[in-house]
C-alpha cells in the first residue's frame, strides 16, 4: 500500500505541469474541485467538459474576446499559478513516519499533553487559592463589628455593592495593555502626574 | 443493598428527622448554629477538634446531641487556607467579644509587562512544530509575493541564497522537500531553537540588503534595525527596589515601612476605618495620603483579597491591653502609570520598595505574610 503511495506521489510531482490538464474521463469528479479560478485555466480545452454547455461556453467568450486572443493579465497569471501550488494534487502528503520516529513524536505530544496539563492545573490551584483568600476575608468581614457604632456586617453588605463597578470608565484602558517579548524603549512612566 | 431494604431505611430516617427535628436546614443543623449562643463576634476556630470525615458521618447519625454540644461551629470550608493567627488564641474569644479596630489596606501591584521566559521545552516543541508544519504545507512561492526584479525580490534572493533555501527565517537549515526531507531533527545541544538565536536571526533579516535602485550594499553603507530591548533592565542590574521598571515579566507589590530603626516593620499601606467611611474609601484616602496622587491606579474591586488579624495583647490582669487587636482588610489595586511618593505622608512612613513576591517573602513578617499570601498570583 505504501509503496503504490510513494509512486502514486511522485508521478504527481513529476507529471504535474499546471498548463496541460491530464485528459480524464471522469470529468464530473472533477467538477466537484474545481474552483473558478481552476475551471479559467480549462479554458483552451474547453470541451473536455463534454457536453452542449461546453460548446456554449467557448462560443460565447471567443465572441467576447473578438480578435484579443488568448491575453491576459500577468496579475492573472501569476494568482493562477498560485492556486495551481495550492492544489490539492500539490499539497505534500500526511506524514509518513518509521516506527521509531514515530514513537519519538508520540513521546513528544504526549511530553506536551503533559505539560500543558500541569500548566493548566497551577492555574486552577492559583484561582482556588485566591477565591479562598477572599472567602476568608469575607467571611471575617461578615462577622465582625463595623467601624466605630456601625452593626455587625455592614462592612461586608457595602462591600458586595456593585454599584459604580462596571459601566462605563469601569475598567480604565491602560489595563488593556497586552503583555509584550521585549519591553518598550521606557519600560514605565515613573513622572505620570495627576 | 437490595431496593426494598433501602427504601424501608430511606422512609424511617425521613421519618426519623421529621419528628425529632426542627425545620432547619441541613448545613445550619451540621453546624450546630442552633445550639449556639449568638454573641461571639466570630466563629470559634475548632481546627484541632475538628473530627475526621469518619466520625463526622457517624455523628450525623447517632449522636449528633453530643457533638453539637461538643463544637459550637464548624470552620469554613476554606479549612487550612484561613490565617492561622485566628486558630492561636480563642482565650479571647470564646468568654468576652473582642472589640477590633478595622483597618482598610491596599496591596497595590504593578503587572508583569513581559511574557514569561518560555520554557526550553516549549522553545523546542516549537520548532519541532514548525518543521512539521514545513513538511506538510505548500511550497513557498516568493513570485507570488515579491514582483520580479524590484528590490524587494533582489534583496530576497540575496537572503534566501543565504539561508540554504530555506524560505522560513527561524527553523534552521532545514529542506522539507529535498533528499533529507526526513531529518526534521535537531540535534541534542543545538541552538536552533533558542529565542535570543531567533530573535538575531529576525534582527539580521529585517535588515534591507539593496538600495532602491536595486544595488546591493555594502556591509558598512547597510542602515541597521533598531534590536528589542533587554528583557532584564537597569534598575534589574542594579536591583533598585524603588524602580518600577524591574522584574518585568514579575508582578511587583508596594510595601511601605512605618516607624524608625528598630521598631520599623514593613506592610502595605493600610489605616483605621472612620464610621462614616467604607473599606474602599477608606483604601483610595489612605493611598492618597501615605504614597501621593501622582499614580495612575484602579481598584480592581471593591471585595477584600486577603485579611489580617492581629489579637490584642491582654495584660496579666486580663483588663489592661497594651496593645489593642485589629483587623486589617486589603483589597488589590493595579499601578498603572506614575511612582509612589511618601513626602508629606500622615502615617509616619519612612520608606518604600516595590518588590516581588518572593522579596516580599524575606521582608515581611512571616505572620503578616501568611495572612496575605493568598492572593498572589503565580507570577
Amino acid at each position: 500500500m505504501s509503496l503504490t503511495l510513494n509512486i502514486r506521489g511522485l508521478a504527481t510531482r513529476l507529471f504535474a505541469r499546471p498548463r496541460l490538464p491530464t485528459p480524464t474521463t471522469t470529468t464530473t469528479a472533477r467538477f466537484t474541485t474545481l474552483t473558478p479560478v481552476m475551471m479559467a485555466r480549462f479554458d483552451s480545452s474547453a470541451n473536455t467538459f463534454g457536453g452542449k454547455a461546453g460548446l456554449a461556453a467557448k462560443q460565447k467568450r471567443t465572441a467576447k474576446k473578438g480578435s484579443k486572443g488568448e491575453q491576459r493579465d500577468p496579475k492573472m497569471i501569476n494568482m493562477l499559478k498560485h492556486f495551481a501550488i495550492l492544489s490539492p494534487r500539490r499539497i505534500p502528503p500526511p506524514l509518513r513516519m518509521a516506527r521509531n520516529r514515530h514513537l519519538r513524536h508520540w513521546t513528544i505530544h504526549r511530553a506536551w499533553l503533559l505539560f500543558r496539563r500541569r500548566e493548566r492545573e497551577g492555574r486552577e490551584r492559583t484561582l482556588m487559592r485566591q477565591y479562598q483568600g477572599m472567602y476568608a476575608a469575607c467571611e471575617a468581614l461578615r462577622l465582625s463589628d463595623g467601624p466605630g457604632t456601625r452593626e455587625t456586617g455592614y462592612l461586608y453588605r457595602v462591600a458586595m455593592e456593585k454599584k459604580g463597578v462596571y459601566g462605563h470608565h469601569g475598567v480604565p484602558i491602560e489595563y488593556a495593555r497586552p503583555q509584550t517579548e521585549t519591553p518598550a524603549r521606557t519600560p514605565w512612566n515613573h513622572d505620570w502626574k495627576l | 443493598m437490595p431496593a426494598p431494604s433501602r427504601g424501608r431505611s430511606a422512609v424511617s430516617a425521613l421519618l426519623k428527622t421529621s419528628t425529632r427535628r426542627a425545620q432547619v436546614c441541613s448545613q445550619c443543623r451540621s453546624n450546630g448554629i442552633t445550639n449556639t449562643s449568638s454573641t461571639t463576634a466570630r466563629p470559634t476556630p475548632s481546627h484541632r477538634t475538628q473530627p475526621s470525615p469518619l466520625s463526622a458521618a457517624r455523628r450525623f447519625y447517632s449522636s449528633e446531641a453530643a457533638a453539637a454540644a461538643a463544637t459550637s461551629t464548624q470552620p469554613p470550608p476554606s479549612g487550612q487556607q484561613q490565617p492561622p493567627t485566628e486558630t492561636d488564641s480563642p482565650a479571647t474569644t470564646t468568654t468576652t467579644t473582642t472589640r477590633y479596630r478595622i483597618k482598610s489596606g491596599i496591596i497595590l501591584t504593578r503587572p508583569p509587562l513581559l511574557t514569561r521566559t518560555l520554557t526550553p521545552f516549549e522553545s523546542s516543541f516549537f520548532l519541532y512544530q514548525k518543521r512539521l508544519n514545513e513538511r506538510l504545507s505548500a511550497p513557498f512561492r516568493s513570485s507570488f509575493y515579491f514582483k520580479t526584479d524590484t528590490a524587494a525580490d533582489l534583496d530576497w534572493r540575496i537572503k534566501l541564497k543565504e539561508r540554504h533555501g530555506v524560505p522560513a527565517k527561524d527553523i534552521g537549515r532545514y529542506n522539507p522537500r529535498g533528499r533529507m526531507g526526513w531529518n526534521d531533527e535537531v540535534l541534542v545541544g543545538s541552538r536552533t531553537s533558542d529565542p535570543a538565536e531567533v530573535a538575531e536571526r529576525l534582527v539580521l533579516d529585517a535588515e534591507m540588503r539593496v538600495s532602491e535602485d536595486g544595488e546591493e550594499i555594502a556591509e558598512d553603507e547597510r542602515v541597521p534595525v533598531e534590536r528589542p530591548l533587554p528583557r532584564r533592565t537597569e534598575a534589574d542590574e542594579k536591583n533598585d527596589v524603588r524602580r518600577l521598571d524591574r522584574a518585568l515579566d514579575k508582578t511587583l507589590y508596594l510595601v511601605v515601612r512605618r516607624g524608625e530603626g528598630e521598631n520599623a516593620t514593613w506592610g502595605f499601606p493600610s489605616g483605621d476605618v472612620p464610621t462614616h467611611e467604607n473599606l474602599h474609601e477608606t483604601a483610595l484616602r489612605v493611598l492618597a495620603e501615605s504614597a501621593g496622587v501622582n499614580m495612575n491606579t484602579w481598584f480592581v474591586g471593591r471585595v477584600p483579597v486577603a485579611h489580617h488579624v492581629s489579637d490584642p495583647v491582654v495584660g496579666p490582669d486580663g483588663t489592661e491591653t497594651p496593645r489593642s487587636g485589629e483587623k486589617v482588610f486589603f483589597l488589590k489595586g493595579r499601578i498603572m502609570a506614575g511612582q509612589a511618593d511618601l513626602k508629606g505622608n500622615r502615617h509616619g512612613l519612612t520608606d518604600f520598595k516595590w518588590l516581588t513576591q518572593d522579596e516580599l517573602r524575606a521582608e515581611l513578617p512571616a505572620d503578616y505574610f501568611r495572612s496575605v499570601r493568598n492572593m498572589f498570583a503565580d507570577r
